[in-house]
């Protein structure tokens, strides 16, 4: 007992650890709702160049208007912006696929953010615009968490159905006369928000941690969307705040340590999922190359 | 009320660019009735059936099902695709697609109630589907999977059947069982247009059939529109002798 008490609970007896929780277990609620989207869309990848698209836009919005959240927003927004449109205009009017056009942008956007970065000196800290620094969080950060998580929310609970059949079956939804075309922008705007609502916490590159690993945790255990959705949420927020007590309790920085700890979840799930997992797989494989000797012999 | 409507086309054709995919298509295609849409590949089968759908802009002419846009008639109209663009690994139950079908009335926010779960467990039910309700959808056989797709367009209260080769890839069974399903629907008042590439089964199964060939070759009863004449027009020129000039 006096263990998990000095592991969990301790660390967050100090103000800027229950914020930085907070903040976690407020974007766990956006990021699996989202994560879910992006796994069953095949949009991991996607996601994962976007998010390192947004650090030239949020270095210069770092260094030219300062902090503040709305500030940052705007930078990530427009960079975010410039790379969908950028490498669809590309995928579509040159030969170019669209993967290899977003790949591009992508790299690009990433040198010229780092290069930012690194030109700006002391006035920004690299590691902790990479990596996120649990420290940081303010209550304004609070504030934006807690919007973007809310939105979020909302937007899930209000179109679930159409979010649904958008991933699920759009030519049914088409045939039926239930109208699509906004949900991929609104996914899109949706994911932005919240990735730069995690910055501080997790860091650019690892932001998408919170976002895609519970969600693919949750898809190897789960046959049920809204279950997945669920679930996926839960293991968020357990990853979140076992991160951050791992943070507290090893110095290392928020970000690394809660994508490691939801890590473990999602390893142990691809091994050990009863149904869709690996070991599964591989003793399905042995049984049957079994039966096949048996009858031929 | 569905035994006495009929889809009137008048002149319709149908460009992808500059190549015409349907040209001055002008019948009559009752329903209440099995029909199928029978042609060479390339011949617009597919393209009919998504004008019927009121999801092509028309580069003349006009399709109605009584007076109405077939884009007023959402309810009625269930559209199968040819190939059918599902992961079937998706978090979902055989259940869980059958209900989509109450969506579209219910629209995002109505509340599924038990008379609408009622409409469901009937519709899987009648597709033969109340075992395998709670099932993900990966572990059906491919009719199954087909079935389940029907069984959500009886859900949504469809009564018009749009299917784009729906005997593609079933197995003698399956085929027969979903033959089986069309003569009840026939006898049910429903209707059921299909694009369907087996001659034989064409004749013997279907009551109409409008045979295409971008143009319209021939409509009406199969056995007449179905004519060896007819189908020589139809498919001649692209049956080519190997090595002879056109």
């Amino acid at each position: 007992m006096t263990l998990l008490h000095h592991w969990l609970i301790e660390p967050f007896s100090y103000d800027f650890m229950q914020r930085g929780l907070l903040s976690a277990l407020l974007l766990s609620i956006s990021g699996g709702l989202l994560g879910s989207v992006l796994v069953l869309r095949r949009l991991a990848l996607m996601g994962d160049a976007l998010t390192h698209s947004l650090l030239p836009g949020l270095a210069l919005a770092w260094m030219l208007l300062g902090r503040g959240p709305l500030a940052l927003l705007a930078g990530a927004v427009a960079t975010g912006l410039i790379t969908v449109l950028g490498s669809a205009l590309i995928g579509r009017l040159t030969r170019l696929k669209e993967d290899a056009a977003f790949g591009s942008f992508f790299l690009v956007a990433y040198a010229a953010g780092i290069a930012l970065v690194s030109q700006a000196g002391t006035r920004v800290d690299l590691l902790h615009f990479l990596f996120g620094n649990v420290l940081g969080v303010s209550p304004v950060d609070l504030v934006l968490s807690a919007s973007a998580a809310g939105i979020t929310l909302i937007a899930f609970v209000v179109t679930y159905r159409g979010i649904v059949l958008e991933i699920f079956d759009p030519i049914f939804s088409r045939s039926a006369g239930m109208r699509g075309g906004w949900y991929y922008g609104g996914f899109l705007a949706l994911a932005v928000v919240n990735l730069v609502a995690a910055l501080q916490t997790m860091g650019v590159i690892l932001a998408l941690g919170l976002f895609l690993l519970p969600a693919a945790t949750a898809y190897l255990w789960c046959d049920r969307f809204a279950t997945m959705l669920g679930l996926s949420v839960t293991v968020g927020m357990a990853g979140s705040a076992v991160g951050l007590a791992l943070s507290y309790h090893t110095g290392i920085s928020s970000g690394p340590s809660i994508v490691l700890s939801l890590g473990a979840a999602f390893l142990g799930s691809a091994l050990g999922s009863p149904r869709y997992g690996l070991l599964h797989a591989a003793r399905q494989a042995w049984r049957e190359r079994r039966s096949v000797r048996h009858t031929t012999d | 009320m569905a035994g006495h409507d009929i889809f009137r086309l008048s002149d319709v054709s149908v460009h992808y660019g500059r190549r015409a995919a349907l040209e001055g298509i002008t019948t009559q295609i009752p329903c209440g009735a099995l029909v199928a849409l029978v042609g060479p590949n390339g011949a617009g089968k597919s393209t009919l059936l998504r004008s019927l759908l009121g999801w092509l802009p028309l580069s003349r002419g006009e399709i109605r099902l009584g007076d109405e846009h077939p884009r007023h008639l959402h309810p009625r109209l269930a559209y199968l695709p040819q190939r059918l663009e599902i992961d079937w690994d998706f978090p979902i139950s055989v259940r869980g697609v059958v209900s989509q079908g109450r969506w579209p009335a219910l629209g995002l926010l109505g509340r599924f109630t038990a008379a609408e779960r009622e409409r469901v467990d009937r519709a899987l039910a009648e597709l033969d589907l109340t075992a395998l309700a709670e099932e993900q959808i990966r572990r059906l056989s491919g009719g199954q999977q087909q079935r389940m797709f029907l069984a959500r367009a009886i859900a949504q209260g469809a009564d018009i059947f749009l299917l784009d080769e729906p005997f593609n890839g079933l197995d003698l069974a399956a085929s027969a069982e979903l033959l089986h399903l069309f003569q009840r629907w026939l006898a049910q008042g429903r209707t059921v247009i299909a694009a369907v590439h087996d001659l034989p089964l064409a004749r013997a199964h279907f009551s109409h059939a409008v045979l295409l060939d971008t143009r319209l070759i021939a409509a009406g009863p199969t056995a007449e529109a179905l004519s060896e004449a007819n189908i020589d027009l139809a498919y001649h020129r692209r049956m080519p002798v190997l090595g002879a000039r056109p």
